[in-house]
């Protein structure tokens, strides 16, 4: 499973044009968890302080081919995803990174 | 009593009564700490604390209890118990984007042939970019429906793009994103009830970000005003007055009071004494035209200087405001590939789709006579590219009984301009078409044109030009307003290019100069004279 991920992940971080996981679907997936780590009581807002324009698309490759989620907190949250559901919000992560054509804007 | 000392008597009450009538009069011209302007009393009665109340709870109204897939159901909701809402705010500028009430006048406004010096256009509603700040749903225009959670609601949440993805997760086929559209529809059920005067922030939407981002536009409008300290803006400041922007921009028929473009905001200044009914939009509205203490030199200034001119000392105090925007110099690439560079303040001073700007913060307005009305150079009107071409420029002189010496940021660049038809022209920016799609100038105007039906010959070159915004935000407290010798010296004086008035301290009158001079000479010399005469006199009889 974790070979799959891995190979998964690595090839869609290195594919010409990025992630090809649903970002739209990624978006929401990205924000339940930080829903349900403010119902657990982890966090205290459950609107997620990280937003994609925060850093650049090579930054969040780095941040999903190491699978390095500590910088968003509610690592238990994180954990209970599967890997279809992390390469959801790798790709809205990297899509709207600073540097992609389409950056997030907090509106 | 000998008839000489009774003179000697009378000349010393008259100089001691004198003396006293003097420092009276010095001392009453000087604030009395205890003693309140009353301005400040006025205004004070004027706004009291807000009790707004009302007589509906959104959250209660089966209207808003729906499952809503699209922005327009909203609006037909919104509509079915505030009937009149919609056909109001069709006639008001927000909704045509036009400065005229009649419709078919195109003159002035963004959907007409008003153009600047930031994005130029608003092409006649067809570049949608410039849509994203109008009131209809999807960037629409005047062909949608009323947006009526633009201006009032507070909760922030994004509506547009939760029905934008429940439309994608509906048409996708997948089941897992089922739940997630009931749980975007759960979302919007409980955001849509949120509803608000306007606050700040619904306001500041757009007005902060005119032109294309914070602080663009105004140099006195921008995201510190969202939530500002006193020190800031003395009404606005969440730890003094924190008034919302309708406080002072009250509406009636959903017309907004404070728009200025050919027109005043005003007609007369009129204070709430005066008529109950006014707009609380001007200075006078709620501090009249005496606002200083009792028998202040300030008094006698506002007949002829605004409030502004002194109490907004420099604007952009937090956030920096664009000061300059050079079109020449848009469309480089790098490795074929469009780019932006930041400088200071982390503020872009170069993007290939937009060209050179430059920004600047605690900026020193420019002062001009100013009636409340702005002169405006659309892309209808011959100008002279010899000469810097004032798009928009304040209208009034001395002579005018309602100008007054106003602060103003003057926003500087250089725009494209037909060479033989000797217009302003309006290229359009987004879209496939446009210049940040295209990088091709000349095309971009072909089509921003046509969008407003105003020929282009195909020849085009830059002017440099001029665009005057009057700075009424960002009023200082009254210990940081300017003091007198910013204004009356003869050097760097803030109003060096005021002419039409003789400003003492400032200009110099080499005959009312020789008049004081024999007076003081005179005065000096008699007393002289005078004293040399006793002297001798007495002299001869003492001993």
């Amino acid at each position: 499973m974790v070979f799959m991920f891995a190979s998964v992940s690595f090839s869609a971080a290195f594919a010409s044009e990025g992630p090809d996981g649903n970002k739209r679907k990624g978006k929401y997936t990205y924000r339940k968890v930080f829903k349900a780590c403010a119902a657990s009581g982890e966090v205290e807002s459950a609107t997620p302080k990280i937003s994609p324009a925060d850093k650049t698309m090579a930054q969040w490759e780095e941040i999903f081919q190491n699978k390095n989620f500590d910088e968003f907190g509610c690592r238990d949250n994180w954990t209970g995803l599967s890997d279809n559901d992390i390469l959801d919000i790798y790709s809205y992560f990297y899509h709207h990174a600073s540097d992609s054509p389409t950056p997030a804007k907090c509106q | 009593m000998k008839p000489r000392h009774f003179l000697k008597c009378c000349i010393a009450v008259i100089a001691v009564t004198a003396f006293f009538c003097s420092v009276q009069a010095v001392f009453a011209s000087t604030p009395n700490n205890g003693e309140e302007a009353l301005g400040r009393k006025l205004a004070k009665q004027a706004v009291k604390g807000s009790k707004r109340w009302s007589t509906i709870n959104h959250a209660k109204a089966d209207a808003l209890n729906s499952d809503f897939t699209t922005g327009e159901e909203i609006t037909k909701a919104c509509l079915s118990c505030h009937s009149e809402a919609a056909t109001q705010f069709h006639k008001s500028i927000h909704w045509t984007w036009l400065a005229s009430g009649d419709k078919s006048d195109i003159r002035y406004g963004k959907a007409g042939y008003s153009v600047n010096n930031f994005c130029i256009s608003g092409n006649a509603m067809e570049d949608k970019g410039c849509l994203k700040c109008h009131t209809s749903w999807n960037r629409k225009g005047v062909k949608g429906e009323v947006n009526c959670l633009k201006c009032h609601n507070s909760s922030g949440f994004n509506f547009i793009e939760a029905f934008s993805d429940i439309k994608a997760f509906s048409e996708d086929g997948d089941p897992e994103t089922d739940e997630m559209v009931k749980d975007i529809q759960q979302e919007i059920k409980q955001e849509v009830t949120r509803v608000t005067f306007p606050t700040r922030k619904n306001c500041g939407d757009c007005h902060f970000k005119g032109g294309g981002g914070d602080g663009v536009k105004h140099g006195d409008l921008d995201t510190s005003l969202t939530k500002p300290n006193r020190m800031l803006d003395v009404h606005m400041g969440i730890d003094g007055k924190n008034f919302s922007c309708t406080r002072c921009h009250t509406t009636v028929d959903h017309n907004i009071a404070g728009r200025i473009y050919t027109n005043p905001a005003v007609a007369t200044r009129k204070s709430l004494i005066e008529d109950d009914l006014a707009p609380k939009i001007t200075c006078v509205s709620c501090h009249s035209s005496a606002p200083h203490k009792n028998d202040s030199k300030m008094n006698d200034h506002t007949d002829v200087v605004s409030c502004q001119a002194c109490h907004i000392p420099t604007f952009a105090r937090v956030n920096p405001t664009m000061m300059w925007w050079d079109w020449t110099k848009a469309g480089k690439l790098k490795d074929g590939k469009p780019y932006h560079e930041d400088g200071p303040f982390g503020k872009p001073v170069y993007k290939s789709i937009k060209g050179e700007f430059r920004w600047e913060k605690n900026v020193m307005p420019e002062y001009f006579w100013f009636n409340g009305s702005l002169t405006s150079t659309t892309a209808n009107e011959v100008i002279d590219p010899a000469q810097i071409v004032k798009v928009s420029h304040p209208v009034g002189d001395k002579t005018d009984p309602e100008a007054r010496i106003y602060p103003f940021k003057i926003h500087r660049g250089k725009q494209p301009y037909d060479k033989i038809n000797k217009k302003l022209l309006a290229p359009m920016l987004s879209g496939k078409n446009g210049f940040w799609t295209t990088f091709d100038m000349n095309d971009a105007i072909e089509h921003g044109n046509k969008t407003i039906g105003i020929p282009y010959s195909g020849e085009f070159d830059y002017v440099e030009t001029t665009y005057a915004f009057p700075i009424t935000h960002m009023v200082a407290p009254k210990e940081n307003a300017l003091n007198c010798t910013q204004c009356h010296t003869r050097e760097n004086s803030r109003l060096a290019n005021i002419t039409g008035l003789y400003m003492p301290g400032r200009d110099k009158s080499d005959l009312i100069d020789t008049i004081g001079w024999i007076l003081v000479i005179g005065a000096l010399a008699g007393v002289l004279i005078h004293g040399i005469g006793r002297f001798f006199i007495r002299n001869g009889r003492e001993g």
